[in-house]
């Protein structure tokens, strides 16, 4: 049912581009998708096929009966052919048989995933959400800073401040790094942003690049130690749904969402700001500004709108840095999605789950990225031109 | 879809403010320098220099110890010395991130070259296999080959190769599009130059600051993605210690020894800020049309 109503989806897609874009637009785009497609669920049911020894053995475990083997050889098709394989695969995929984990008692990984997918989509949405409404203004702020002169805030304010903050880190005793890193990186950052201007935008970058160059292992081991161990602000109970009321649903996934988000906001962030610096040197912002137009209307309505493209672009492409930031978050904070049943998979050998999910989060990805793109190209003929050329 | 993306991530580096920046924070980068000199330096004689010992070395009396004077990072869960195996595993993580940046220039950086340069077909499917790679989440692929062969040296190293040969085939590609439209190549066709040496007089030299910067931040991304596969503790097996593996191993028993998850994390993300620095810098330093203008 799902998939009839996906289907009718994508055709009404594909007759909308051919009607705009022609049709060999739509053929060149959307058949590139899908060999891409194919290529992709063909290279993961090869790579099943690299197992050493036999995966089938290796799945059930050495004291598995011939018998049992024999069985899961043919049903995963692994006497056939590779085509053979993967065309069975795929007819078992579409009809929507996903295939099992032995170790589950054979739980269909179809109902794992409706029992587990809501809660990474939720994770997901969430973290996407923080993303974004971290990195937007603070884009904006930037790329509207960085063409500017600073503002005359007197320096002496910067060391008053670091010998104020190191008074009140010595009286109160932090540990001696903490001291160093918030009387002496605080203060600077907070003078700079003050300043505005050219430091307000590297400030800005800045904090942006080492946020970046955090891996989020590492990110979600500090504010898990900081916000659920040290202090008790995170139950790390797990998941609660939606109708167990919107509090204990928020507060039950905050955390890892906003781990995910500050681990994927600075790509957004950054090329959020290039996209705007680059558009702040277009014709059309003199003009504007020579009508008199304010700078916040000339900011939003006609630097931001032409970069919401590109920041969708990003949106899509981010989709993969999600997937991996979701892995090692669903790990750290035991939280129970498909993340973690992954891990989970992978460390009980069990293949076919694993090489069924690998595929499908590329269909997924090639899937969102392919529709994005194909509607941006299609609604913005410059980026067809361009393309055809 | 992947070209688009390339130029945008190249040009999110490069966007430079109208007026231009004044003074660049050369001090900056060569502390970023200089840390990575010290980490390679000490990393690579480890056990030679008098202030590593044995990471193996087992002691009753100092087990999960907090930082010391004797042990600069603690303890570890059987009292070995964690600084030391911070050093030692610091050799396996390195040597993975370095291998796997050099197969990505060699074979990614010789794709991305004949496919900016000859297009045709040559492109068509470079393309094909920069995307279908892509297509996979970075982690996840990995993830997935060594969890169907095994988790020896060889094959996460392989798994990061496959990882980063399409990472630098993508920018080495969009970037030889840029410098093959550009007048001296022009000229050089109109002289009567051969295709063969105008790729490599011409084309090459204009490519490699790019590719050196992206080498930079790949390597970075790689250090990245196999500490997480360790700590997830998918990555090399038991007794080889690996960046990710102290902090998983320390995480264990988290109450007792924040120290083994902390310290070697910050380690890895002074090194990983560094390389992305360099790489930066790099790349804004020698920005082909920055430069020319």
């Amino acid at each position: 049912m799902v998939l009839v109503i996906i289907l009718v989806l994508f055709a009404l897609l594909a007759a909308w581009v051919v009607r705009v874009a022609g049709a060999r637009f739509a053929v060149k785009r959307l058949g590139g998708a899908v060999l891409i497609l194919v290529i992709v669920t063909f290279g993961t049911t090869l790579m099943l096929r690299q197992v050493p020894g036999d995966p089938c053995i290796t799945a059930l475990g050495t004291g598995a009966s011939d018998e049992a083997v024999a069985e899961c050889t043919s049903e995963r098709g692994l006497d056939d052919s590779v085509v053979e394989q993967y065309t069975g695969w795929v007819g078992d995929v579409v009809t929507g048989d996903l295939g099992f984990a032995f170790y589950k008692n054979r739980e269909p990984l179809s109902d794992v995933l409706e029992d587990r997918a809501p809660r990474t989509a939720w994770l997901f949405l969430y973290s996407q959400l923080i993303a974004l409404t971290v990195a937007v203004p603070l884009g904006i702020w930037a790329a509207y800073q960085s063409g500017r002169a600073p503002r005359g805030v007197p320096r002496w304010i910067l060391p008053v401040a670091i010998a104020a903050l190191l008074g009140v880190a010595v009286v109160g005793g932090w540990g001696i790094a903490g001291i160093l890193t918030v009387s002496v990186l605080v203060p600077i950052f907070v003078f700079n942003g003050i300043r505005g201007g050219p430091s307000g935008d590297s400030t800005v970058n800045t904090g942006a690049f080492v946020l970046l160059s955090i891996p989020v292992f590492v990110l979600g081991e500090t504010l898990r130690y900081f916000f659920a161990i040290k202090n008790d602000w995170y139950d790390l109970v797990g998941y609660s749904p939606w109708n167990e009321g919107v509090g204990a649903h928020i507060s039950s996934i905050w955390l890892p969402a906003l781990v995910l988000g500050l681990a994927v906001s600075p790509v957004y962030l950054r090329l959020l700001r290039a996209d705007m610096v680059q558009n702040l040197q277009q014709d059309f912002v003199a003009v504007a500004k020579a009508k008199g137009m304010s700078n916040r209307h000339i900011l939003l309505r006609h630097v931001l709108r032409p970069s919401t493209l590109t920041l969708l672009t990003v949106a899509g492409l981010n989709i993969a840095q999600l997937v991996n930031g979701a892995i090692v978050v669903e790990f750290i904070f035991d939280f129970d999605g498909v993340g973690s049943y992954l891990i989970e998979a992978v460390a009980r050998r069990e293949f076919f789950a694993v090489q069924t999910l690998v595929a499908l989060v590329a269909v997924l990805f090639v899937v969102t990225n392919t529709v994005i793109d194909v509607v941006y190209t299609t609604v913005d003929p410059r980026v067809r031109a361009e393309d055809e050329k | 879809m992947s070209n688009a993306a390339a130029m945008a991530e190249a040009e999110a580096v490069k966007a430079v403010p109208v007026g231009g920046r004044k003074e660049p924070r050369n001090y900056i980068f060569w502390f970023a320098v200089v840390w990575l000199v010290l980490v390679l330096l000490i990393t690579i004689f480890g056990e030679w220099l008098p202030i590593v010992d044995d990471p193996n070395e087992r002691n009753a009396d100092t087990i999960k110890k907090g930082p010391s004077w004797d042990n600069w990072f603690g303890t570890a869960t059987f009292g070995q010395d964690v600084f030391s195996r911070v050093v030692v595993g610091g050799r396996i993580s390195l040597r993975v991130a370095a291998i796997g940046t050099a197969v990505g220039i060699g074979v990614g950086g010789t794709l991305g070259l004949l496919a900016g340069f000859y297009r045709g077909w040559v492109d068509s499917i470079v393309r094909l296999i920069i995307n279908v790679t892509l297509s996979i989440p970075a982690l996840l692929l990995v993830i997935f080959i060594v969890a169907v062969r095994d988790q020896s040296l060889f094959w996460v190293v392989f798994a990061v190769c496959i990882l980063a040969i399409p990472a630098l085939a993508r920018i080495v590609r969009a970037s030889t599009l840029q410098v093959a439209e550009r007048e001296y190549v022009k000229a050089a066709e109109v002289v009567g130059a051969k295709r063969l040496s105008i790729l490599f007089r011409e084309v090459l030299p204009n490519v490699m600051p790019t590719m050196i910067s992206f080498a930079f931040l790949t390597t970075g991304i790689i250090l990245v993605a196999e500490s997480s596969l360790s700590f997830l503790g998918l990555s090399v097996e038991a007794p080889t210690i690996t960046w990710g593996s102290i902090i998983a191993e320390g995480r264990i028993s988290f109450q007792e020894t924040p120290h083994m998850v902390f310290l070697p994390a910050v380690v890895l993300f002074l090194t990983v800020l560094s390389l992305n620095f360099i790489g930066d810098q790099l790349l804004k330093r020698y920005d082909i049309r920055e430069s020319a203008l």
